[in-house]
């Protein structure tokens, strides 16, 4: 089995799952869970086969999908290193995260949709890993948007579900409209939208590159990354089932728009470069004040996400894509072991998500709380873990290309570090605060495997000299890059002193600050403006709503009453009548007499030989 | 003497290439071999005629697949049966649409008759008889074998329309059919004999012996495209062909035989003979009357809008379901007419959306005759709307395939017809037809009306103050899985067009 054929299974098989899941298995919940996994796996397994039967070759195959006169639109797989490596990391975390939803879904009533969503979801966001063109990734970017509305809403009874559900999916298809400009404004500068023959054609004409084209398509990674200003819907997707969390607004999805923006890294102008290395920074820094002011577990670990995010923007920003994926791989091990370990929590202590509602969990769930430790550990960067390979080398690359921003994300680090620190030593020690944390038991072993292989890969997952030669040629092409600049040996000694300070630090402070167990926060007692200025989180979504009730549903009310008076009634009402009308005349003529027909057919006829004398043309 | 005929024979049979057609000639003995069957068998096994046609065809179906693709034989430049026929790679994927079409009318034919008093063998024999000529119409490059097939067609048309003796609209829409065709084909010939006149005339340049063959045609008329003679001879020619395809004015005929005759055959006129006058036409814009563009393009263009609007107008108020077909399918013939025009007009391609436009018509509508078929009481010719209160209810898989027949119809993705709609309009738009797409456009928003409107009344009606009495028949496995076949392709060609590889 070639490559290609390898892909073919590995993208269709989660439709396949979909599609029986869909027509067959609505009402049986247990055969929908397992086809469901099986999908996964059978990802999993064909991944490694079309990685290991590429051999760190480039495998780009597309075939003609439509083709209208000059128009032709292909659909195709590019898979390069970077897809390869994506793809691997979308496998093997969606299938750990399908094996954990197994026990974490298990009473649940509509187990069949939840699982069908996942399939689909797998199906949508591994079109994006291999698409080689970008309108066949704006179809598969705007189904992961569908599947993320679709299972964001899956407690459909409660309100927040549908809320958030619906405003994830309409905050997406702002960016989504500069996405699609960008991909038409592409096509008419470059020809084509394939990504390698885009590329070629950049290498050769610098100067058709431009900040428009960047620009539009930056508002895509915008919107699914959810970065500034359109960062609103991610914490409030947190309402969805929380493998979805893991799965969809922490692994894989949101970090789909980092891997967006590699993919097409050459399209980028410097000044469009330097504007995502402060935009990243800015929401890594902003996310990170946001996540003291949030009680809800999910709700800070989304928080911490967005800061993440930011961390990849900045890298790619910073001129180093190869360390955004970096990153963003890292990333999704330990972020997917958090929502998970967060997710174990929260089946544990019967759906309790407020941290000072938990406490003493580390002795009633000790597998859990320490691969969430491990996690925790992991994402604050602490030496020889994954998380600190990655951030490392973002701090060098901010050291060493602009200063402000290595301070600004030195910040960052200690913010990330405070604010997960108050979260386990709230949730997580001191005594039991609620009936459910009391009672909380240690999760079943269909959960806690996956946390413990995702807890190996958050250690190892950063150890770049562990990695086989065929994978990740990118990253370490940036790494090396970076290794031989002037000044590393300085860079690299100024980021492990600053870095692991911060880490120490902000755990230290979180500690003494908030205390083990803590029922109540200090901050928002101690300095309850600070606190409730942080929970406003900019008024982002005062303005938005404002903006929607004043300004757009004044607008709308207006074109309503158009809708109704003009077109309803006049041009629709009219337009169907007079239709009628030439109808019910049209009907008159056919009479059924054949003598009619037969003086209507020589009419035609006289018409017809007029015609040919040319008296009319 | 006899030395000298032999020679002459010799060389006018030299290009009888009889392989060329032989899938025409096994359906014309296939077509034979029923009439045996029939006579030889026990009155008991005579059900059995249909099985035998049903398999036969689709083991022709199978020679001529396999004939397209090992490659034609001749790839149409050279001219077989001495200049007569002519093969492309239109016209072989022409004859697996007439036989998937004959394919869908006997198996649906077999249902009918089932519940009518009435000869099955014959049925199918026509059916066969019919596809044959409409092969053998669509490859002729001579006006004088056009003729002969198109009336072989023709002929065998006139009994089938009548084919529902025991029923007063069935005997009506053949005398009908008998009559208006019998004008249509009057006008074609004397159209033909103009042509054949004008074009021998040897005091005119370029006048040939054979002028009824096409490229013969073709070299005279690019000469002598103002000549009143050859205008009119073209224009009476296309007039007989704007019957078949049951374009404005000579459609007046369609409402009315389309409701008398059988199901399957209203079918059969419906895709078939529509598909076959239009591949003439296209045959003719490109070949013999290619000098006639300016004559041609606006004649075309006034008739194509009229015709939108009319069929399209005229079915909005009709609840007789056949009749709505009808009406439906002459604004059909108006998006189709698109496509010639802008071939006409230069679009070289549009040949291939027409096609492609054509294929998922027949997909669209062999899914809502076959429903209508097992939908249809005894009264074949009284088919409302009404009748269809709840009938998704209570058949759901038949409900499902109306619901994607109709909405490939009516151009909704991502259904086939979507894409087939799509290509004529991007063709017609590079032809720069704009003011005709305006119409073509407007035309398909009025046709969701009414399609709708169908679908509406079998999905979503709750008032149950009459309720109908229910004829429909259960579907078996086998129909499932025909009627199964003609939805999926319809989904499958709107998602991947490429599919039926017929643009260049």
């Amino acid at each position: 089995m070639n490559v290609a054929q390898s892909l073919l299974v590995v993208l269709f098989a989660p439709l396949v799952s979909a599609a029986v899941i869909g027509l067959f298995l609505r009402r049986q919940g247990v055969l929908a869970s397992y086809l469901s996994v099986g999908a996964a796996a059978v990802i999993a397994g064909f991944s490694w086969i079309a990685w290991s039967g590429a051999q760190g070759e480039t495998a780009a195959v597309s075939f003609s999908w439509l083709k209208v006169g000059q128009l032709q639109i292909d659909l195709g797989f590019l898979f390069d290193g970077v897809a390869a490596t994506m793809l691997l990391m979308v496998a093997f975390v969606g299938f750990l995260i399908h094996v954990f939803s197994l026990g974490y879904m298990k009473t649940d009533k509509a187990r069949a949709r939840f699982f069908g969503g996942l399939s689909i979801f797998m199906f949508s966001m591994l079109g994006i890993v291999l698409a080689d063109n970008l309108i066949m990734l704006f179809i598969f970017w705007e189904l992961v948007g569908f599947s993320s509305y679709m299972l964001i809403g899956h407690y459909m009874e409660t309100n927040a579900a549908k809320e958030a559900s619906k405003k994830a999916f309409i905050v997406n298809r702002v960016g989504d409209v500069g996405f699609l400009i960008g991909i038409v404004y592409a096509y008419w500068q470059f020809g084509t939208t394939n990504l390698t023959e885009m590329g070629a054609i950049a290498g050769l004409h610098p100067e058709m590159l431009n900040w428009f084209v960047a620009g539009c398509l930056l508002c895509g990674f915008i919107g699914k990354s959810a970065q500034f200003p359109l960062h609103v819907w991610l914490p409030d997707a947190m309402a969805g089932p929380t493998p979805v969390s893991a799965l969809i607004h922490a692994a894989t999805m949101v970090a789909a728009g980092v891997y967006f923006l590699i993919r097409i890294a050459f399209l980028f102008t410097p000044d469009v470069l330097t504007f995502i290395a402060w935009l990243g920074t800015a929401v890594a820094v902003y996310a990170g004040f946001c996540a003291y002011a949030q009680n809800d577990i999910k709700r800070i670990l989304a928080y911490s996400t967005l800061s993440q995010l930011g961390y990849m923007a900045a890298a790619f920003g910073l001129g180093y894509p190869g360390i955004a994926l970096f990153h963003l791989i890292t990333h999704a091990f330990f972020k997917a072991l958090l929502f998970l370990g967060a997710g174990s929590v929260i089946h544990g202590c019967h759906h309790e998500q407020d941290i000072f509602r938990m406490g003493g969990l580390l002795k009633r769930m000790p597998l859990t709380a320490l691969t969430f430790l491990t996690g925790l550990l992991a994402l604050c960067g602490v030496y020889g873990l994954s998380g600190f390979y990655s951030k490392d080398g973002i701090l060098i690359a901010g050291s060493l290309e602009n200063p402000a921003i290595f301070t600004l994300l030195c910040g960052g680090a200690f913010l990330t570090a405070g604010y997960m620190g108050r979260l386990f030593w709230i949730a997580f020690l001191g005594s039991p605060k609620s009936e459910a944390a009391e009672h909380a038991k240690e999760s079943p072993l269909v959960m806690t495997v996956p946390l413990v292989l995702l807890a190996v890969l958050s250690v190892i997952g950063g150890m770049t000299w562990l990695w086989p030669d065929t994978l990740g040629g990118l990253i370490l092409a940036d790494l090396d890059h970076l290794h031989h600049m002037e000044g590393y040996k300085a860079a690299h000694k100024n980021v492990l002193l600053f870095g692991s300070a911060a880490w120490v630090v902000g755990l230290a402070v979180s500690f003494f600050f908030y205390g083990a167990g803590a029922r109540e926060d200090r901050l928002e007692k101690l300095a309850g403006p600070v606190y409730g200025f942080l929970q406003k989180r900019l008024w982002f979504d005062e303005i938005y709503n404002f903006y929607v009730a004043k300004i757009q549903q004044r607008l709308a009310d207006l074109l309503s009453f158009f809708d109704i008076f003009l077109l309803k009634g006049v041009l629709i009402r009219g337009s169907a009548g007079l239709v009628g009308l030439f109808g019910l005349g049209a009907k008159q003529l056919h009479v059924g007499s054949l003598h009619s027909y037969v003086y209507w057919f020589l009419g035609g006829l006289v018409a017809f030989w007029i015609v040919a004398t040319g008296l009319l043309f | 003497m006899n030395e000298i005929l032999a020679e002459f024979l010799r060389g006018y049979t030299a290009t009888n290439q009889w392989l060329a057609i032989l899938p025409e000639i096994l359906l014309a003995l296939l077509a034979l071999s029923l009439l045996a069957v029939e006579m030889a068998s026990p009155k008991a096994a005579r059900a059995q005629v249909g099985r035998v046609a049903f398999y036969g065809q689709l083991f022709i179906l199978a020679v001529c697949l396999i004939g397209c693709f090992t490659g034609p034989a001749t790839t149409g430049a050279e001219p077989l049966f001495s200049g007569m026929i002519e093969q492309s790679g239109t016209t072989q994927f022409m004859r697996v649409f007439f036989l998937l079409c004959s394919l869908f009318v006997s198996y649906l034919g077999g249902i009918y008759l089932e519940r009518q008093p009435l000869a099955r063998t014959e049925f199918h024999h026509l059916v066969l008889l019919v596809a044959a000529g409409m092969m053998l119409l669509v490859q002729s490059a001579h006006f004088v074998m056009l003729f002969v097939a198109l009336e072989t067609v023709t002929v065998a048309f006139y009994v089938l329309v009548a084919y529902g003796r025991n029923s007063v609209g069935s005997l009506e829409a053949g005398l009908k059919y008998l009559i208006m065709g019998a004008l249509s084909s009057a006008i074609l010939l004397f159209g033909i004999v103009l042509l054949y006149g004008v074009a021998g005339n040897p005091a005119l340049a370029a006048s040939s012996s054979d002028s009824l063959q096409y490229s013969a045609l073709a070299e005279f008329i690019s000469l002598h495209d103002g000549n009143l003679l050859v205008r009119l001879g073209a224009l009476l020619v296309v007039a007989g062909i704007c019957f078949k395809i049951g374009a404005v004015p000579f459609q007046i005929w369609v409402p009315d035989v389309y409701q008398g005759a059988p199901t399957p055959v209203t079918s059969f006129l419906a895709v078939a003979s529509k598909a076959a006058g239009f591949v003439v036409l296209l045959q003719l814009v490109q070949g013999p009357f290619a000098g006639l563009g300016a004559l041609l393009v606006p004649v075309l263009s006034i008739v194509a809008a009229v015709t939108i609007l009319f069929g399209n107008c005229a079915a909005v108020v009709q609840g007789n379901l056949k009749r709505l077909m009808g009406l439906s399918g002459i604004a059909h013939a108006g998006y189709l007419l698109l496509g010639v025009i802008a071939v006409a007009s230069g679009v070289a391609w549009a040949e291939g959306a027409v096609l492609f436009y054509l294929f998922t018509y027949l997909l669209g509508s062999f899914a809502v005759f076959a429903v209508m078929t097992f939908a249809a009481g005894t009264d074949d010719t009284d088919q409302q709307i009404s009748h269809y209160q709840d009938f998704a209810k209570e058949q759901p898989f038949l409900g499902g395939v109306l619901a994607i027949g109709l909405g490939s119809l009516a151009g909704i993705p991502p259904l086939g017809g979507f894409i087939g709609k799509l290509f004529l309009f991007i063709a017609a738009f590079q032809a720069g037809l704009y003011g005709l797409l305006g119409v073509a456009i407007l035309g398909v928003v009025i046709s969701i009306y009414y399609y709708f409107g169908w679908i509406r009344e079998a999905f979503f009606s709750h008032y149950n103050e009459t309720v109908p009495t229910k004829t429909a028949i259960l579907p078996s496995m086998r129909d499932r899985l025909l009627l199964g076949f003609l939805a999926a392709a319809s989904l499958l060609l709107g998602l991947y067009p490429a599919a039926l590889s017929l643009l260049p």
